[in-house]
């Protein structure tokens, strides 16, 4: 098993589309992908989108990912580089 | 007077922004998502959970493939930036955690398919609740959604096949979203009227782009319109009448067919928009879909005056549009408008519309870091979004706008940037047209004031009313209690006009006015009068506003003009172009003071 803790940091934290981002990364991998909040311990199901909305975890939130597999190591990896890029974000959602 | 029939009537008027201009009269159909569907609790026998389950399985398929076709339907119709907003939803529907939550709810309560769905998704609705953060907390329209749509499926029917309307209907909501406007049937739907929204959300634009008149930010229409009844949206002026009284609707119906017969559709797109006097004026569209390209030709538009490239965005972020697929759809607007050109306004991001992660929320987003500022700060969406644009540019003629320019220095820091990525392009031989000419907005008053050094090294100018009108009188127009100072005929916009005019023509530099006085037919004639030749409008108001330029003479309107310049107030001018202009063009003006 592998982990690692990252903070979420893109302005409007983990909504819908950010959370799907993640669900489908997550999907890419054999191995099971866990979040955990590190202020409540809730854990969620990375692979579903449902269970990664209930964390409801906006910016600033710390993380703990933990991946249990054949391909743990590179299912992190990937996980941390999609938070710490902001989930691909360069702008967040508008006001619209 | 009309007016004062209006206080004396029982029909519920109701004011909210004026969305997409034009009048319609019919009956509400009102869509009111919770409302839809009836379920009840059912307790079921061991043997039937197994059908329930089954139920479930063949809703969540059914679902699935419903939102398929609707991410189908909405890319081709709004484009493919708008059918991201589904990518959540289809992923819920996919949830095996959320699969073995309804499962297991029916297994160990034993209850029908339609409860567990509501309880499940009110019992994570709940949870989203409790999160202290206001946006996540607004989410949970996404996950109403998707329980919405099930126990659509659920229930067996729907109350409204909206793909089958058999009658025309003023669609009430509480918004008009993508996936409701991908299932309606546009061609009975005459109107709409939202609660929320402002000019520049969804309701807003699929109406401007279908040219059908909306009223949005209503508030509360739902509650008080019932599906049925009467009612009367009047796009222009902003208003709603609820079961408007007979007289009323008579009044509505009457000048509905005066502004039919001063053309508001495709009648008069092959005359040109001319003075009596024979003086020709340039009329462009304001275009913010790749949908409202087809409307271009069907109001008779002289190719786009103004592209407000931010739409591109617009619903589909946290995702920005990559180089490949901005110049698809910059291709299209080059492709569409051939020899008359498409001018791109770069992104006018920042203030009211979008934030960028990094920056912080701002006190004062209006004078803050947005459009050209917010390009020069973030240089590589810039450049991304110029190497579009440059190679779309072999395919037609475009030219691109630098938004909300205050100082010298950001034209000239624009210019380094656009000539050092042509040659990029050059260097790394990737075909692109290099003639591209580069214009000015002028929304700030600096801007204006300094617009004979800003005529000196750029292409064209644009006057963005809008803003250069918020900025001189210092009024946010959306601000309900300083909105009347909102006043586009002000003697101070009157002269920061004329003095547009009197630099274009001694720079010999072309001036376009592109906000929406230009839609405006009384306004549009004030600024023919004070010498404006060009006018980019929405589409939908080109054949109005060209029926009222073919209804003048322009050397009266200008002497006019010259008159209303020596006034010292916004109420002043109004009164004589309302006096006047009826004399002078009583075909088409003399209804126009007489408005309800």
């Amino acid at each position: 098993m592998q982990e690692r803790k990252v903070t979420i940091s893109n302005r409007l934290g983990l909504h819908a589309r950010a959370a799907a981002r993640l669900v489908r990364r997550a999907a890419d991998f054999t191995s099971t992908v866990q979040l955990i909040r590190e202020d409540t311990a809730e854990a969620a199901d990375g692979k579903s989108i449902l269970s990664v909305l209930l964390l409801a975890a906006s910016r600033g939130t710390s993380l703990i990912i933990k991946t249990h597999g054949d391909d743990e190591e590179r299912a992190l990896n990937a996980l941390v580089e999609l938070v710490e890029q902001k989930f691909g974000e360069e702008l967040s959602d508008g006001v619209f | 007077m009309a007016s004062s029939s209006v206080t004396r009537s029982r029909g519920l008027k109701l004011e909210g922004v004026p969305a997409s201009p034009g009048i319609a009269v019919g009956r509400v159909l009102r869509l009111d998502e919770r409302g839809r569907h009836q379920f009840y609790y059912i307790g079921v026998s061991a043997a039937q959970v197994r059908m329930e389950i089954r139920r479930l399985h063949e809703a969540l398929q059914e679902a699935s493939a419903q939102l398929q076709e609707i991410k189908v339907r909405l890319a081709e119709q709004l484009g493919y930036e708008h059918s991201f907003i589904l990518d959540a939803h289809l992923l819920m529907l996919e949830d095996k955690q959320l699969i073995r939550e309804l499962e297991h709810e029916v297994r160990t309560r034993r209850v029908n398919a339609e409860w567990a769905v509501r309880t499940v998704a009110d019992r994570a609705i709940e949870v989203y609740k409790q999160v202290n953060d206001q946006y996540l907390r607004e989410r949970t329209s996404d996950l109403e959604d998707v329980a919405s749509r099930l126990l659509t499926i659920l229930s067996g029917h729907e109350e409204f096949d909206l793909s089958k309307l058999d009658q025309d209907v003023i669609i009430v909501a509480k918004n008009v979203g993508p996936s409701t406007v991908a299932e309606l049937d546009f061609t009975h739907v005459l109107g709409f009227a939202t609660n929320t929204g402002g000019l520049t959300s969804h309701s807003a634009i699929i109406a401007r782009s279908l040219g059908i008149p909306a009223v949005v930010g209503l508030h509360d229409v739902t509650r008080r319109a019932k599906t049925g009844n009467m009612i009367v949206i009047d796009g222009s002026a902003g208003e709603v009448v609820l079961r408007p009284t007979r007289l009323m609707l008579a009044e509505y119906r009457e000048r509905q067919q005066r502004e039919t017969r001063r053309g508001t559709r495709s009648a008069d797109n092959q005359k040109a928009a001319e003075t009596l006097d024979g003086v020709r004026i340039t009329l462009r569209a304001n275009v913010e879909l790749p949908a409202e390209v087809e409307s271009i030709t069907l109001f008779g538009a002289q190719g786009i005056g103004l592209y407000r490239s931010e739409f591109l965005f617009l619903n589909r972020l946290p995702n920005l549009p990559g180089e490949d697929e901005q110049y698809n759809v910059y291709r299209t607007l080059a492709e569409a408008t051939g020899e008359a050109g498409a001018s791109i306004r770069v992104f006018d991001l920042g203030g009211d519309k979008l934030t960028l992660a990094g920056f912080e929320a701002e006190q004062n987003p209006a004078l803050g870091l947005r459009a050209i500022r917010l390009s020069l700060r973030v240089e590589h969406i810039f450049r991304t979004q110029l190497r579009a644009i440059l190679r779309a540019n072999l395919h037609g003629k475009l030219r691109v706008v630098l938004p909300l320019i205050s100082t010298i220095t950001e034209l000239r820091d624009a210019k380094r940037i656009i000539s050092e990525v042509k040659q990029e392009l050059a260097e790394a031989r990737v075909e692109h047209n290099a003639t591209l000419p580069v214009g000015v907005m002028i929304e700030v008053p600096a801007a204006a004031m300094m617009a004979d050094a800003f005529a000196r090294e750029a292409d064209f100018l644009s006057v963005g009313t809008n803003d250069l009108i918020q900025y001189i009188l210092a009024v946010d127009r959306a601000n309900e209690n300083v909105g009347y100072l909102y006043q586009p005929l002000h003697p101070a916009i009157l002269r920061t006009l004329a003095h547009l005019v009197r630099t274009a023509d001694s720079t010999q530099v072309p001036l376009e006015v592109c906000g929406e006085m230009a839609a405006n037919p009384l306004q549009a004639i004030a600024l023919i009068g004070l010498g404006v030749r060009a006018l980019s409008l929405v589409p939908a108001s080109i054949p109005l506003v060209k029926n009222a330029i073919r209804s003048v003479e322009l050397q009266r309107v200008q002497s006019l003009m010259k008159d209303a310049m020596k006034l010292t107030s916004a109420t002043e001018v109004e009164a004589l172009l309302e006096h006047e202009l009826p004399r002078q063009a009583p075909k088409f003006f003399a209804a126009w003071s007489s408005k309800p």
